[in-house]
């Protein structure tokens, strides 16, 4: 190890060099490289490389290159900053050093163009922030263009892991953020957390312990959050009052909840949709809620994924397995508030019709749930929030939990017209605009096929030997369509007869945009299995 | 935190990054005159390229303009450069605010530095619109006593926030004890003051005071766009600068005339009655004296100075703007109306982003005890405190108020039955 780190430890000396004397062909104007070809970086064949392979450019900025071990390296990252950012460079790479080190305060980069934020490894650079007492978030960007993140993790933060909020391109790969140890809510907030972004690109990072969401974006648009492994939060991943995300290819074990959707009141982006969640494992999100309060603290243990006031939502073969309580859980926002006539009062004194107005709505419409596969779902149903429902299947009818659980009260309410009120709170023009563009209904007209919620050709994914213990494997409703009588409806998953056994037209693809390339399913992925279902 | 042998290096290091570029700077006179001219004979940028070694007998302008030199008196703002709460050279003009920033009880000198020949622009509801050029200094000082702000004090640090021509950008620097009060450093790194103390109410705070980084400036001091954080001040707004100030101990009048009648303003309105206006809250208000009315005024006008440089969004500030915390949905600007939308101001609001057990909401009204919002001002843990950067120790007086504004807010659908 030693060896090694002493061998790139020249390299950085030589790059050193190299950047002192200011002069040096580098390649990038298509003149001849120092020792490369035209138009290639002269020093491609000698550049060190992170564990996930990234080829450190030769200007990049060292932090701390020579640390040990234990080091606190708060002072070096702020003065790289400093010194790069006044001497009018935002856009540089900075590379944190290899190894285990403390940061006490948080670092602030605002306004990084095509910055770059990389370690040596997400197991290579770890930085602690367990002895931070003025600090909240780790590390967070404010602003900025095409930043990327990745080759670190940050363990122990105070609130927030890595929150980028405000920023247009953000990529994070090969990071994580960690909280260890017993899971429980002095651990801190979000992990990974880019907020009020667009063009968001999360992938093959990690997330473990945080006791809101392992990794969330929030109020942002155009996102692909894939082949992470988000492990032991409250919620695994989170995607809330955001626009076109797809979620695919991640492993989702031993959260509270493996992912969820939320549309949220209150918020700047009153409403998100067209958000599809595919081709993931979702495995044993039985972790008891360990949320120390907020909007998470809501999730039953055991829930693989909640959509929650969420239209447009495609959930499509994704593979459940020994989730707890129910696989796939699908409410309206009354679920939390039942206090249907504070919504509204006419007069703009209800208590959501501000937020209506910008286009948020409690309903949730055309969720559309097809060709997954669950298996060992509903083994010890629990969670404050549906005591009850679960009372009434597991005692009351002595089913199995329903594997796919849809509250639908809302909709009953829209479909016989008990909330036809909601309708004329007069909706902001910009906020019908962003619903029109993105095929969202803000009606409450009653359900039209369109906005149905669609489960069809979901498959019970039981062995024989699980079908002992597991007999059933439903889809559940409560609330039937006659509100006269609220009942627990149930039935199988295959061919139910509790939701609309319906197909709702494919979402759109989302697309990142990162340095002028194009991410996820049409783009770098196009060829991936997972876009092709 | 910040080790001072690494906070010099820095210095070192910028002084470096400058020097390439080394010229002679103007000096300009400085004529005193009494034509009533706030800023006569204050000089100006020239902006040719500063020098922070330049020799000038008013403020260094052009060093000011594109160089982040290593001492305050590089700057030349001030007439002794060992103290920074009074006598401005030419172009400084002291002023104060009817509501402030808690800063762990320190007292605050505040001047802004215009240049000759310009002025700034009135705005009716953000930031009056200063000319490049100008210079907001503000000095942070703890008292040995909060009753007695004319006694004993610290000076810890002075904080200047620079007009550039591309744009603000905001310099800390600390008066080092090692300096004996003759200077103050560039503190880029920030500095942790352990064993800082005042006493408050006949009670001795013990707590240790933070200079924040220069990185974290923009944590407080940003309005974010797509992808683009702009650096703006936050204090000298119209609402704030409206009020009575006593210039030179001898004669009082209202900050915005006076800045208008010195030629440092413009577009002042002729009515100035029409001018946004707040009550003047100190620690020494008796919050159960006030009325209903006053009560809500001074706890938006608290709300707005303390919270609302991030929590804010649109409004006055521009379509697609925000403050860094815009997107939490909690919105408290003074200029914004409680009743047209209590969610904003967090009433039954849950958290978006954190919450703790037993504070179901932001703000309940009627219940203080149980609203987050409270809970956050009134606790120093880092996972919840609020502001987040600024303040070791809790505004007790701030706490009181928002504690009575909150009891006393109509009742509400989350209210207690």
């Amino acid at each position: 190890m030693k060896k090694i780190m002493h061998a790139s430890l020249i390299i950085f000396v030589t790059a050193l060099t190299l950047i002192v004397s200011c002069k040096v062909e580098d390649g990038e104007d298509g003149a001849p490289g120092a020792d490369g070809a035209p138009g290639q970086d002269g020093n491609i064949g000698d550049a060190i490389l992170t564990t996930s392979g990234f080829a450190l450019p030769s200007d990049a900025i060292f932090i701390a290159p020579n640390a040990n071990d234990g080091d606190n390296i708060t002072d070096a990252i702020n003065l790289a900053i400093f010194d790069a950012f006044t001497a009018g460079n935002s856009g540089g790479t900075f590379v944190l050093p290899k190894g285990s080190f403390v940061v006490d305060d948080t670092i602030t980069i605002t306004n990084g163009n095509g910055l770059t934020l990389t370690g040596y490894g997400i197991n290579e650079t770890k930085l602690d922030f367990t002895s931070a007492t003025s600090s909240d978030d780790a590390i967070r960007f404010e602003g900025g263009i095409d930043i990327t993140i990745r080759d670190f993790g940050v363990y122990e933060a105070k609130k927030n892991g890595i929150k980028v909020v405000g920023a247009n391109g953000v990529h994070i790969t090969y990071s994580a953020t960690v909280w260890e140890g017993e899971l429980n809510n002095s651990n801190g907030a979000y992990g990974l957390y880019p907020l009020n972004s667009t063009n968001v690109l999360i992938e093959n990072s990690f997330a473990r312990g945080s006791a809101d969401a392992g990794i969330y974006v929030g109020q942002s648009s155009n996102i692909v959050v894939r082949r992470n492994v988000a492990k032991e939060n409250v919620a695994g991943i989170e995607i809330e009052n955001s626009f076109n995300a797809d979620v695919y290819d991640n492993l989702a074990i031993g959260n509270t909840g493996g992912i969820l959707t939320f549309d949220l009141p209150g918020l700047t982006q009153a409403f998100g949709g067209n958000v599809r969640i595919f081709d993931n494992q979702i495995y044993a999100n039985n972790a008891e809620n360990f949320a120390g309060g907020g909007a998470v603290s809501i999730v039953p243990p055991g829930t693989g994924l909640l959509v929650f006031a969420t239209s447009n939502v495609e959930i499509f073969h994704n593979e459940f397995k020994d989730n707890e309580t129910s696989s796939v859980e699908i409410a309206s926002y009354f679920l939390s508030d039942d206090d249907v006539a504070s919504y509204v009062v006419g007069d703009g004194s209800g208590n959501y019709e501000a937020t209506m107005a910008n286009g948020w709505s409690p309903l949730v419409k055309n969720v559309y749930l097809h060709n997954n596969t669950v298996q060992r779902s509903g083994g010890n149903p629990r969670g404050v929030l549906i005591s009850d429902i679960v009372a009434g299947y597991t005692l009351m009818k002595g089913e199995t939990m329903p594997a796919v659980l849809y509250g639908g009260i809302g909709q009953v309410l829209d479909d016989v017209g008990a909330i036809a009120g909601f309708g004329l709170v007069p909706v902001t023009s910009a906020a019908s605009e962003r619903a029109a563009a993105a095929s969202i209904d803000l009606s409450y007209d009653g359900y039209s096929a369109s906005e149905q919620i669609c489960a069809s050709n979901n498959f019970n994914q039981n062995s024989a030997a699980d079908s002992i213990d597991f007999p059933d494997v439903n889809i559940g409703q409560v609330y039937t369509f006659d509100p006269t009588t609220p009942d627990l409806a149930s039935d199988v998953l295959q061919g139910n007869t509790v939701l609309a056994v319906c197909t709702q037209t494919r979402l759109p693809i989302a697309r990142v945009t990162f340095k002028s390339k194009v991410y996820g399913c049409a783009g770098d992925d196009l060829s991936a299995p997972s876009c092709s279902l | 935190m910040n080790n001072l042998s690494q906070i010099l290096l820095v210095t070192i290091l910028s002084v470096m990054l400058c020097a390439c570029d080394l010229s002679i700077s103007n000096s300009h006179s400085s004529n005193q005159n009494n034509s009533g001219k706030l800023n006569a004979g204050a000089g100006a940028p020239t902006f040719e390229a500063g020098d922070c070694n330049a020799n000038t007998a008013g403020v260094n302008w052009d060093a000011l303009m594109d160089k982040n030199c290593p001492r305050l008196s590089d700057y030349n703002l001030f007439k002794l450069a060992s103290d920074p709460t009074a006598q401005p050279n030419s172009g400084g003009v002291p002023y104060d605010l009817s509501v402030q920033l808690f800063t762990d009880y320190a007292t605050k000198y505040r001047f802004v530095f215009i240049p000759e020949n310009v002025k700034a622009n009135f705005n009716e509801s953000e930031v009056l619109d200063f000319p490049v050029g100008t210079v907001l200094v503000k000095t942070f000082a703890m008292p040995e006593n909060t009753a007695f702000r004319d006694g004993p004090e610290l000076i810890i640090e002075t904080r200047l926030l620079i007009h550039r021509p591309h744009g603000w950008v905001a310099l800390p620097y600390y008066w080092n004890p090692d300096d004996n009060g003759t200077d103050a450093e560039l503190a880029a790194l920030g500095v942790d003051i352990p064993n800082m103390s005042t006493i408050h109410n006949g009670a001795n705070l013990a707590f240790t005071y933070t200079v924040p980084d220069w990185t974290a400036c923009t944590s407080c001091h940003a309005k974010l766009s797509s992808g683009v954080s702009t650096f703006i001040p936050i204090g000298p707004k119209a609402r704030y600068l409206n009020k009575d100030y006593t210039y030179d101990n001898s004669y009082t009048v209202n900050q915005l005339m006076r800045w208008a009648e010195g030629d440092i303003l413009e577009g002042l309105p002729v009515d100035t009655t029409t001018v946004m206006e707040t009550i003047q809250f100190n620690d020494s208000l008796v919050v159960s004296a006030l009325t209903n009315d006053e009560l809500n005024d001074a706890a938006k006008a608290y709300l707005d100075i303390n919270c609302a440089h991030c929590h804010r969004s649109e409004l006055t500030l521009g379509e697609g703007y925000s403050g860094p915390a815009g997107s939490s949905g909690l919105q408290v600007e003074y200029n914004r109306e409680y009743a047209a939308d209590p969610t904003k101001f967090g009433t039954c609001k849950v958290a978006v982003a954190g919450g703790a057990v037993d504070y179901p909401y932001d703000v309940i009204p009627t219940d203080a005890a149980r609203s987050y919002l409270l809970f956050r001002m009134n606790t120093n843990d880092p996972r919840h405190r609020m502001p987040e950067l600024g303040r070791a120790t809790v505004h007790q007086e701030g706490v009181e108020l928002i504690e009575a504004w909150i009891n006393n807010l109509p009742v509400a659908s989350c209210s207690p039955q």
